[in-house]
Order: C-alpha cells, then sequence, then structure tokens
C-alpha cells in the first residue's frame, strides 16, 4: 500500500498501523479471493472502522488488512474504481482517481 | 492470506486489466447469480399482489425493459468503436449483463400475466424515455465514444442504479430478489463510465463544455422518468430516493456543475 505521507509526519503518523484479521462477510460481487476486502453498507446505523472507507462511487466499503491513512491508494472492484483516502472534516475518506 | 489476493497491493494497470476482463466478471456474477433462475432462487415465494400493484408494476418493468433494451443496443454497437480492447473486452460482458437483465424483466412480465409483452411495452412506455433512448442511439450512430459512455454508462446507468435499489428495497419478493442481481451488474456499469469519462476528460479537457450541453438536453428526459417511476411506485417527492446524491454527485466529480 502506497503511504506517501508517512515518511513525512511525525507524531500518531509514526505509530504502527493496526493489522485487521478479515473475515468474510457475506459480499459476493466479486471473485471469491477478494470478497473479504468489500461489504456492504448498512445504513444510517451503520458505521467504520479504521481499515475501513466507503466509495463514494457504489457505496460499498472498502476493506483494507491494516488501518488506513490520508494517502493510501485502494481499489473499489465492485465499480472499478481506484481511490486515494484523503482527510475531510477530520475523517478519511475516499476520493476516485480517474 | 496471500499477499497476491490483496486487491490492494495491485499496481494500476494491473487493476485496471483485471476489473475488465471476462475472467473477474465469470467469477463476479457466479456469487450472485449461481442457482438462480431467471435472477431468483428456488425458495423466494410470491406473495399475491393487489390488481392497482399488478398493474403498476406491470408498467414499471415495461419501462425498465425500454431502459435495458437502450442499453443493450447502445453498449453493443459500442463496440465497434471502443477507444483500446480492454474498454471491447469490458463492454462485452456489459452486453450479457444487459441481454439478461431484459431477459429476467420479460419473464417477470410473463409472471404477472402479461402475455405479449412487445405491445404493453409499447403501450406503456414513457415518452421521455424513448426519447433519451434515440438520442443516445443518436450517438452510437455516430461512434460517438464520450458522449455515448455519458448518455449511457453515467446518466442511464445512474438513474438505474439508483431506481433499482429504492425499488429492491421496498418490492415484492421476487421482484426484489430479481432487480438485486441487477444493481450487482449495474455497479461496474456505471463505475466504467465515471473512470473511463473522467480520465479522457483529464487529458482533452476540451470535451468538457460539448458534454456538459449533452447532459443539459438528456437531464430533463432522465429526470422525468425517474419522477413518473417513482409515482408509479407510489412515493411521494418527499420520500423519493435522492436521485441528486447519486447521479449529480457523479457529474459532479466529473466537473459537470449542476
Amino acid at each position: 500500500m502506497n503511504d506517501p505521507l508517512e515518511s513525512q509526519r511525525g507524531g500518531t503518523e509514526k505509530r504502527p498501523r493496526q493489522v485487521f484479521e478479515l473475515d468474510e462477510t457475506g459480499f459476493n460481487e466479486v471473485p471469491p479471493r477478494y470478497r473479504r476486502f468489500y461489504r456492504r453498507w448498512k445504513g444510517t446505523a451503520d458505521s467504520l472502522a479504521p481499515n475501513e472507507v466507503k466509495c463514494p462511487v457504489c457505496k460499498v466499503v472498502i476493506r483494507s488488512r491494516v488501518e488506513l491513512r490520508a494517502g493510501d491508494r485502494v481499489y473499489c472492484m465492485p465499480c472499478m474504481s481506484r481511490l486515494e483516502v484523503i482527510e475531510e472534516n477530520g475523517e478519511l475518506v475516499a476520493k476516485v482517481l480517474y | 492470506m496471500s499477499g497476491q489476493d490483496d486487491p490492494h497491493q495491485l499496481d494500476a494497470s494491473a487493476f485496471h486489466r483485471t476489473v475488465h476482463s471476462f475472467e473477474f466478471w465469470f467469477e463476479a456474477v457466479e456469487g450472485y447469480l449461481h442457482g438462480r433462475e431467471y435472477g431468483v432462487s428456488p425458495a423466494t415465494q410470491e406473495v399475491e399482489l393487489s390488481e392497482r400493484q399488478r398493474e403498476s408494476l406491470i408498467t414499471i418493468l415495461c419501462n425498465y425493459c425500454v431502459g435495458e433494451t437502450a442499453a443493450l443496443d447502445a453498449s453493443s454497437g459500442m463496440i465497434g468503436f471502443a477507444p483500446d480492447r480492454i474498454s471491447k473486452i469490458f463492454l462485452s460482458t456489459q452486453v450479457v449483463d444487459e441481454g439478461r437483465h431484459l431477459e429476467v424483466m420479460l419473464h417477470r412480465l410473463g409472471q404477472l400475466g402479461v402475455r405479449d409483452p412487445e405491445a404493453e411495452i409499447l403501450q406503456r412506455a414513457n415518452r421521455s424515455l424513448l426519447k433519451f433512448k434515440e438520442r443516445l442511439l443518436d450517438f452510437v450512430h455516430a461512434s460517438d465514444w464520450e458522449a455515448a459512455v455519458l448518455a449511457q454508462n453515467v446518466i442511464l446507468e445512474c438513474m438505474e442504479y439508483t431506481v433499482f435499489r429504492y425499488h429492491a428495497a421496498h418490492a415484492d419478493p421476487v421482484t426484489s430478489e430479481m432487480l438485486s442481481g441487477v444493481v450487482s451488474d449495474e455497479r461496474r456499469h456505471m463505475g466504467f463510465g465515471e473512470n473511463d469519462l473522467g480520465r479522457r476528460l483529464i487529458v482533452a479537457p476540451h470535451a468538457h463544455e460539448r458534454l456538459l450541453k449533452i447532459k443539459r438536453e438528456l437531464d430533463p428526459l432522465i429526470l422525468d422518468t425517474f419522477s413518473e417511476t417513482m409515482g408509479e411506485l407510489g412515493i411521494e417527492p418527499a420520500s423519493r430516493p435522492d436521485l441528486a446524491n447519486e447521479y449529480l454527485g457523479a457529474v459532479a466529480r466529473l466537473g459537470f456543475q449542476s
């Protein structure tokens, strides 16, 4: 995972990233080997874990094996989008990279 | 877990090749269509619809068939002038998807007692949607890739994605399951459109003004269709799904002012 900002930052960015064990989520719209990297958004009662970000194009939740940070690049396979994780109003969101 | 299975570790070109491939498509659709005849599991039971509900559903499905036929005709035509082979391969998967959508919807009309779907579609089709289809096919016949992608994969797919998701959440169980499988396909079609056009506008920003004019011409047609479908579903304007959030969000990301 590309994190060009990590080496330039101090403080919390130096902290090792949390690692996550990804379980199957029931998501079935990509080939089996990739399914655990995605899950469906369950609506307003749902929330994102530190290793998750929501795809702005198709609203699927994208999951990573490690905690996400601003500058990371992730892919939404269900809608074929390439995304960059950015910080907006104190929250991590995904922005489409064309 | 093997690092090779981590999609986020792929380089951009490998990702692009992978998700546009037939190999990817085969394994993706297997996940949500396997064991579902005409998109519906054998265990899913019909519920009784009132005559009013049945009539509304027939009108809605007839209009879905118009949209799916437009997408089938357009996506198959676009293969001939797609700018690269990866796009041709992706469009060939979209053609299969659109043909399947049309088939499952015609099948559902048959289950609802429609004996002559061609005549029924002709009679119930929304005029704005027919006009939209005509304009989309004009772009295809002119081999205008950018306009065809905007009209089909951004505007039409985005509306279908929004409407089908909402309808699936409120429909009878059989229609709901059938639509859920269609929605899963629409994610790819819509994502293809936004990403292809986004890349194209970066290298050809002069295309922006021309596409904006096309968008302004097509917006009223698609919004009228959306409004009529929501009316058939019996949804009051205040309770309708936020098309603006989906469609206008997509076009805003592409730099079009709403």
